[in-house]
């Protein structure tokens, strides 16, 4: 990478990623246990409530907080960050990365290859995904989209990529899945009309909102293109334990393969890397991140 | 190619499906469960009908809000 005249060589992008690989090496099992929890008890909603044990609205409750915790960890997935580049375990990035999605209602080879392109052209205005969510102009409209699905531009990509064959390949392989996505809860809202609405359609669509104004809105809010640009620390009246945390995300951005649990503790190491390459907000970050909720009115 | 003209119908007449059979079921089930028409032969007509029209003006408008 092309260092910057002046940035110090105490800062160098080599130091950096020496720091940043000393965070990317713990087993994820937390997000495991998160993923394929929230959809074994997603899963169980629908015995308990057809048999009457639990109220149906209950069931909306558990299913909405389901949904909500369910992108996470399909997205450690994407990064690989189960099997850490051990072949043997790639397994575990799939089988997560598939049944934590199952209550979201998303192909996982989709979001994986979608998301890879956002971490290629952050901000890129043709090129990047997730650039209609991350620069809408209020929450609200961001909201509005993603109800109607107006945020699903998958046929723009197919032709912005119509050259990359791994992208393609991607597409292909999801559709079995994104098929059985569409049709299953039709077939089941014949059966068990106000289950599959409370339990699945509309959870799906809470988890959906949430998890694309935390993660996709507010982490690139009024940010530009460039590695230490496109991400910014904010601040938020929500304590970050509530919305997993996603003032971080630049961190993300900037050295994927840290696992989620890892990142606070990874800021405090980088902060004076992350203030020297001027990442947006990081003269913000208090000293002290871990068990801080970051609050902000 | 099968799969290639069902996706291509799903892109075009996705909408309309979608309030048809989804809609409409949950509004047949509103009907029947809360409302005065419960009983009332052929309400599912209503429900149904509802449900498509939803849809039609859906993919005719492109967006459902």
């Amino acid at each position: 990478m092309r260092e910057l005249p002046e940035i110090a060589a105490e800062f160098s992008f080599e130091k950096e990623k020496a720091i940043a690989k000393s965070f990317s090496q713990r087993f994820q099992w937390e997000m495991m246990l998160i993923g394929l929890g929230q959809a074994a008890i997603w899963l169980s909603l629908w015995p308990l409530v057809l048999n009457g044990f639990l109220d149906l609205w209950a069931g909306f409750l558990i299913a909405s907080l389901c949904a909500c915790f369910a992108y996470l960890p399909s997205h450690e997935a994407q990064h690989g960050n189960y099997s850490r580049g051990n072949p043997k375990l790639r397994w575990l990035d799939s089988l997560v990365g598939h049944i934590t999605l199952v209550t979201l209602k998303f192909p996982y080879h989709i979001l994986r290859i979608t998301h890879m392109k956002h971490h290629a052209y952050t901000n890129d205005q043709k090129k990047d995904p997730d650039y209609i969510n991350a620069h809408n102009t209020s929450v609200l409209k961001v909201i509005k989209n993603v109800l109607d699905g107006s945020t699903l531009q998958f046929d723009k990509y197919l032709d912005v990529f119509a050259n990359d064959k791994a992208f393609l390949n991607s597409f292909h392989q999801a559709i079995p899945i994104a098929l059985f996505y569409k049709l299953a809860p039709l077939v089941l809202v014949i059966i068990f009309p106000f289950e599959t609405l409370l339990l699945w359609w509309l959870p799906a669509k809470v988890g959906s909102v949430y998890t694309t104004v935390f993660f996709s809105y507010y982490p690139h809010l009024g940010t530009s293109t460039g590695r230490y640009m496109n991400t910014r620390f904010w601040s938020h009246w929500m304590p970050r334990y509530l919305n997993h945390s996603m003032q971080l995300h630049f961190i993300h951005h900037l050295h994927p393969n840290i696992g989620h649990f890892d990142e606070p503790k990874a800021i405090e190491a980088l902060k004076p890397f992350l203030i020297a390459r001027n990442v947006p907000g990081a003269d913000q970050i208090p000293e002290k991140v871990s068990y801080n909720p970051l609050i902000k009115f | 190619m099968l799969i290639e003209k069902l996706l291509n119908h799903i892109s075009n007449w996705g909408k309309f499906w979608f309030g048809l059979i989804f809609l409409g079921s949950i509004l047949n089930a509103m009907l029947e469960k809360f409302t005065l028409l419960s009983g009332t032969p052929y309400i599912w007509v209503l429900a149904f009908g509802l449900g498509a029209l939803i849809g039609l003006v859906a993919k005719i408008r492109g967006v459902w809000l």
